[in-house]
């Protein structure tokens, strides 16, 4: 029945033309809805995630803007944020991050040297180009160089803060690490949500904006900015290199050690040897401690705000794993530390 | 006949110069249709249908209407003699609970049927946000135990202590690589240092 009147519909369309043109969208139509043509375009698109990537960078760098976003943080309460950035008549870029709850904590970026401004510390400044703070920087402003370690997907467009956004995947190679799921401006391209989430869709951490605006002129604050009388920059003492006797046989793809010291723990936490990974998006801190009397202790596993923290007795040492990734993959980490003999 | 289908194509685009064609739709029931049709494969191609599609049912329901007869006062029946009258109630009450207590039931079912179907939408973003949950919270995972009963003050700190060395090495991370220089002479001086050098022997081998 159904057939025939389709071969009737197609009979009576074929002789007009613009109906046909119409059952033509309709057999695309039907091609779009079915899943195996739903995955050719995500493997189409996947270029244009990226491109969407680089206008988010660009749009970071070049642009005079204020947001206002708000970070969700399991176990803590929400924290609102005011992030102002201008590039000024020099070039030079000026940036401000300011926590507007409580004591609150300033980050004054201009150039590259950072300044903060925090409750109980004296001021301080950093020579570096980008602010620590809950936006992951690499990925704002080198997006590509995430590639070894993550996949960007283009999933499609939605609403957020009220405006047009534009929703890109970003999934680690190996499944190893959480995901994030970045919305940006469809007109601008700079960001308006940015959730981190677990394997089960889970968000562990999650940034929403809630206010965007971008200006022609740079915002007043930067103009009554002395720069003059931010704090000196403070040199980073490393400590002593490691003597090499310990190594990881498991990394997660894409990831890299960049730092690796001996130091003392604050609050009298004792010697550690330390190494630092990173695949840009994410940092995880690898601690190795001989193990003593107060150390002695089982194997623990917490979660502390975004952060795992999982701690294991590897022979004579205390293996002890913290960052932003699943316990499963701190885990693997944790327990392929081989002690190697030195030379 | 053609024109007119046209004219429809460009205003559904939004490129129509026509002020006239919103009229138009509106008297014409061919137009009116056709644009409904374009509107919804417009939204198939965007993949912005909504989950159950409502086609429009006002036709329908305007035919269901004519046909309905029209309410009269009820004529009286048996059911009105005295005794019968006496009765019914009773029976009428039950019949009222069992329809209320499979309605109930009806709820039951309906709702858990709506939470199986949330769960299974395939999302890659869930659109309902369950919030964060968890503090300083244990964690499953296979291999670990739960914490052994030690000294707990004293595990607290030395867990605050690696938290905050975490915190602070990830603050530091991006300047280090940007004064490197600077880092190997720092690094050379502390070598130098026998106190340093004392301490790194009686770390594990």
């Amino acid at each position: 029945m159904t057939i025939l009147t389709l071969s009737k519909s197609l009979r009576i369309s074929l002789s007009n033309s613009l109906a046909s043109k119409k059952l033509l969208i309709c057999v695309v139509c039907m091609w779009c809805l079915s899943p195996l043509a739903q995955a050719q375009i995500n493997l189409n698109e996947d270029g244009n995630a990226s491109a969407w990537l680089s206008k988010m960078a660009e749009a970071k760098r070049s642009l005079n803007y204020q947001i206002s976003f708000v970070l969700l943080k399991p176990g803590i309460d929400a924290q609102p944020y005011l992030w102002r950035h201008a590039v000024n008549a020099d070039g030079v870029e000026m940036e401000q991050l300011d926590l507007l709850n409580g004591p609150g904590r300033e980050v004054i970026r201009v150039g590259n040297v950072v300044s903060y401004f925090e409750p109980n510390v004296p001021p301080y400044s950093l020579a570096t180009g980008h602010i620590n703070g809950p936006l992951p920087s690499l990925l704002f402003d080198d997006p590509m160089s995430l590639q070894q370690a993550y996949e960007f997907v283009l999933v499609g467009r939605s609403r957020i803060s009220g405006r047009a956004a534009q929703q890109i995947r970003i999934v680690s190679r190996d499944k190893s690490r959480f995901g994030l799921n970045l919305w940006l401006d469809q007109d601008t391209g700079l960001v308006l949500k940015l959730n981190m989430v677990d394997a089960n869709g889970q968000a562990i951490e999650q940034i929403q904006v809630t206010e965007l605006k971008v200006t022609d002129k740079p915002d007043a604050f930067f103009e009554s900015l002395q720069i003059a009388r931010l704090p000196e920059v403070v040199q980073v003492m490393a400590g002593p290199e490691s003597k090499q006797t310990w190594q990881l046989d498991f990394l997660p793809v894409g990831m890299k050690q960049v730092k690796r010291d001996i130091h003392r723990l604050p609050l009298g936490g004792g010697l550690v040897e330390y190494m630092m990974l990173s695949d840009g998006l994410i940092d995880v801190s690898v601690y190795l401690q001989n193990i003593s009397a107060s150390t002695a202790e089982g194997d623990i596993l917490l979660r502390h705000e975004s952060n795992i923290y999982l701690t294991r007795t590897q022979g004579p040492v205390l293996v002890t794993v913290i960052g932003k990734l699943p316990a499963q993959t701190a885990n693997a980490i944790a327990s392929s530390v081989s002690l190697v003999d030195p030379k | 006949m053609t024109q007119k289908h046209e004219n429809l194509s460009a205003f559904v685009d939004g490129e129509s110069q026509d002020d006239n064609m919103v009229g138009m739709i509106g008297r014409d029931e061919e137009l009116s249709a056709k644009w409904q049709r374009y509107h919804l494969i417009r939204q198939g191609l965007r993949k912005e249908l909504p989950q159950n599609a409502s086609f429009d049912i006002s036709a329908q329901v305007a035919l269901a209407l004519q046909s309905e007869p029209a309410i009269l006062a009820p004529k009286r029946t048996w059911r009105d003699m005295p005794l019968v009258a006496n009765v019914m109630p009773l029976v009428r009450s039950s019949g009222q609970l069992a329809i209320a207590a499979s309605v109930a039931v009806a709820m039951v079912i309906g709702v858990q049927k709506l939470n199986q179907e949330e769960q299974q939408i395939f999302n890659p973003a869930p659109a309902t946000f369950q919030g964060i949950q968890g503090g300083l919270s244990p964690v499953s995972l296979e291999q670990t135990t739960a914490i052994p009963r030690t000294d707990v003050m004293e595990q607290r700190r030395r867990i605050n202590a690696y938290l905050t060395d975490h915190r602070q090495q990830v603050r530091l991370k991006d300047s280090q690589s940007l004064s490197s220089d600077f880092q190997d002479e720092a690094v050379k001086a502390k070598n130098d240092n026998p106190n340093v050098i004392q301490e790194l022997e009686n770390l594990p081998e």
